[in-house]
């Protein structure tokens, strides 16, 4: 076996096809982008090389950043929110035990396995201002009822709690899993020292999921980046771009508005910025665990 | 027979008007005119045989039940039955899906047949990139299309596709709600803002408005536009987009009175972020009194899905007078829009034409669609007419009748996509406050730069 794994020929069948996927899924269409990002391409026919000026044109954008500013909004949301919500649904799951644990899991899921086009129409009804769920609960408590929740200063609110509502299951299913993964024993050992639920959850399990956590977090604003299906089918980005996206605003310059060469200008500003959120996480989450070596290795240092 | 003036009415007016300033321009047909057959009854003469032949047609009808969806089906299967050997495969996505699917096939192949739009918003891009095969319009000089209706399809002096209708901009109505609480069509713009207020005390919705999608809204602007600047329309409209200056006072005062009525309260709570098909209920559920759509909605008079109270009341009337306005009652609104083309890279592209003709036939297109109520044709209909058309049909066709003057092409499709992605969007904040009107006019004018 050992044998087999040092041929050369061997190791490179298995990391070809992984190499090529790469290559020709991801880094040919990130070229072909940034080749584009530099012509005025109508998306038919013939195009020129305009330099930056697509560049210059998105550097005043307003609608390109008030997409940037929704996204650090979402991403705020899944961390702040959604995330920590998520966990301690997840902890207190994984200590229900028996059928209501499974029942609650599957409830909690549920959004994740209804599409998403059936999610964004039913959200729609929802906050209908002359005939939705939420207005007429507002009525039957005696209000007005007459509230519409996509007008231009709210729109965006109502957009994010629909967001951070239909990936708190993947959220939880990820943490739930994580802290099903932790050893018993370790449990078993703290509440013979006495530890409470709480300190249980911030001394033995919050440690311990770190790493799902690190992973989690950093899957969370890539997708806060990425929206587009949701949005484009609530309000698409309306009214008046309140609730635009980049990846939503990329496809309208691109598709509809016969912009593909400014579209994929937008395109290669939406990878560097995904790019630096991830490398900046890493960097937080790394400098974190540099940090705990250290200060492990100082309290060794004080024993010895 | 009032429908005969119909061809008569449109020569005069669209001639006129229409289209003029909305600048055609393109470049050269991209393959040599060579349908010198097109002009041949496929029942005549099948020239490829009986060798198999598949036609694929794209079209922007995904609904093929009813209206104009069901015309085109209707149109396909008769094909097929007179033309054993030819299969037509449809392709229908909504509007929005077929025009980003339109590109994508620029790219790697059109499909046979396709839908398009007769306005610069889609046809420049479209004719720069060649895709489509050019035609000659002494071919169709018995097609009895009405006069002007071409000259969005024709870039110059070339024909890349012919109309499929003819688009009065409607506000319909629902008429026994109007005579059970006492109101009347309002005959100038002050009057209907009055109405609104009358309407929304007795908890009614005035005028359901479809503001998420944009382009009614933009066609509202056209429509007011057209009453505030009369025959001036065309002309303030090119020289805004090719100038990218929208300062005028004309569109300056539009843009106000659409301001107005949104803060009037003339359109449902929340209309800036609803769509097509949640306006179109609130009127068809006899939520709204009102509701602001093109006559190809006609056929909602023979839709059985809409309650029999409301589908039988349903009649319309088209924007009043702007008092100090220079357009008077009768000048409307209108203008051709989608149609359909023929591919230039087309493998059966002998096929195609001798379908393509053979939809345009006066007893297909026209007399299918006038049959089924789906609005008013490009072609002069005035034969098919029975009397026995709804209400609401016989009203359109008065109104078209009647009028003076029509608008032609709405702003937002007179300019390029970038200016129509800009107008849609931008229309939204201005009548919902959350952008001024100088702020709006500026914005869309730099999107036409």
């Amino acid at each position: 076996m050992k044998k087999l794994y040092s041929n050369k020929l061997v190791i490179l069948s298995l990391v070809l096809p992984g190499v090529l996927l790469f290559l020709f899924a991801i880094l040919a269409p990130i070229c072909l982008s940034v080749y584009y990002g530099f012509t005025n391409y109508t998306g038919m026919g013939d195009f020129d090389f305009i330099g930056f000026d697509n560049y210059k044109t998105l550097m005043h954008d307003s609608a390109f950043f008030i997409s940037l500013r929704n996204s650090l909004f979402l991403a705020i949301g899944f961390v702040c929110i959604q995330h920590p919500l998520a966990l301690i649904v997840a902890a207190v799951l994984d200590k229900l035990g028996g059928r209501g644990e499974s029942f609650f899991r599957c409830v909690y899921f549920i959004p994740n396995v209804i599409s998403i086009a059936v999610i964004a129409y039913l959200w729609k009804f929802i906050y209908n201002p002359d005939f939705g769920l939420l207005n007429n609960i507002i009525k039957f408590f005696g209000g007005k009822g007459d509230i519409n929740w996509f007008s231009y200063d709210k729109a965006i609110w109502a957009v994010l709690i629909v967001l951070i509502w239909h990936g708190f299951g993947w959220g939880m299913l990820i943490y739930y899993t994580g802290i099903k993964n932790i050893d018993p024993v370790l449990y078993e050992a703290s509440s013979i020292d006495g530890a409470n639920p709480i300190q249980t959850l911030l001394y033995v399990t919050l440690p311990l999921m770190k790493p799902v956590i690190q992973v989690n977090v950093t899957m969370a604003v890539i997708s806060a980046l990425k929206q587009m299906e949701t949005v484009y089918l609530l309000t698409n980005g309306g009214p008046n771009n309140s609730t635009q996206f980049a990846a939503n605003y990329l496809y309208q310059q691109a598709f509809k508005a016969y912009k593909y060469g400014y579209g994929n200008a937008i395109g290669v500003i939406f990878i560097i910025i995904c790019l630096l959120a991830t490398v900046i996480l890493n960097k937080i989450f790394e400098e974190r665990d540099v940090w705990d070596v250290k200060k492990k290795k100082r309290a060794k240092g004080a024993v010895s | 027979m009032k429908i005969k003036k119909l061809a008569a009415v449109l020569a005069a007016t669209m001639v006129s008007s229409a289209l003029a300033g909305c600048g055609n321009g393109g470049n050269e047909p991209v393959s040599s005119n060579n349908n010198s057959e097109s002009n041949s009854n496929s029942n005549s003469d099948d020239s490829t045989g009986d060798e198999p032949v598949t036609l694929k047609l794209f079209s922007n009808l995904p609904d093929r039940k009813t209206g104009q969806g069901l015309v085109e089906q209707m149109i396909i299967d008769d094909y097929m039955k007179e033309n054993e050997n030819v299969t037509i495969e449809v392709e229908a996505l909504d509007e929005e899906a077929y025009k980003t699917k339109f590109k994508a096939y620029s790219m790697e192949g059109m499909p046979d047949v396709v839908s398009i739009w007769g306005q610069p918003a889609f046809l420049d891009e479209v004719i720069d990139a060649g895709v489509l095969e050019g035609l000659d319009k002494n071919d169709y000089v018995n097609y009895k299309f009405v006069e002007g209706s071409l000259d969005g399809y024709t870039y110059d002096g070339t024909l890349y596709g012919l109309p499929r209708n003819t688009d009065v901009q409607c506000i319909f109505y629902n008429q026994k709600m109007f005579d059970d609480n006492g109101w009347k069509v309002p005959t100038t713009y002050d009057e209907l803002l009055d109405l609104a207020g009358e309407i929304n005390s007795k908890d009614i919705i005035p005028m359901a408005m479809d503001g998420g999608d944009g382009w009614p809204m933009a066609v509202y602007l056209s429509d007011v536009l057209y009453k505030v600047a009369g025959s001036d329309y065309s002309t303030i409209v090119s020289n805004a987009i090719e100038t990218g200056d929208f300062s005028d006072e004309n569109i300056k005062k539009a843009t106000e009175l659409l301001k107005k009525a949104a803060d009037a309260g003339l359109f449902q709570n929340g209309y800036d972020s609803q769509d097509y098909a949640t306006a179109m209920n609130l009127f068809t559920n006899g939520q709204a009194a009102m509701f602001y759509m093109g006559s190809w909605e006609s056929s909602m008079a023979l839709n059985e899905d809409i309650p029999e109270e409301v589908r039988s009341n349903i009649r319309a009337f088209t924007m009043p007078v702007v008092e100090g306005g220079k357009g008077s009652a009768t000048d409307i609104a209108a203008w051709n829009g989608g149609g359909y083309a023929i591919s230039a890279k087309s493998k059966v592209k002998e096929e195609a034409i001798k379908f393509f003709n053979y939809m345009y036939q006066p007893d297909k297109l026209s007399k299918y669609g006038w049959e089924n109520n789906v609005g008013m044709s490009a072609q002069d209909q005035s034969e098919y007419m029975t009397g026995e058309e709804t209400e609401l049909m016989k009203q359109i066709v008065e109104i078209l009748n009647n009028s003076t003057n029509v608008s032609g092409t709405p702003i937002n499709d007179c300019g390029p996509s970038a200016f129509k992605t800009s107008i849609e969007s931008e229309i939204q904040g201005v009548s919902n406050g959350s952008s001024t009107v100088d702020s709006f006019l500026k914005s869309i004018g730099d999107a036409c730069k």
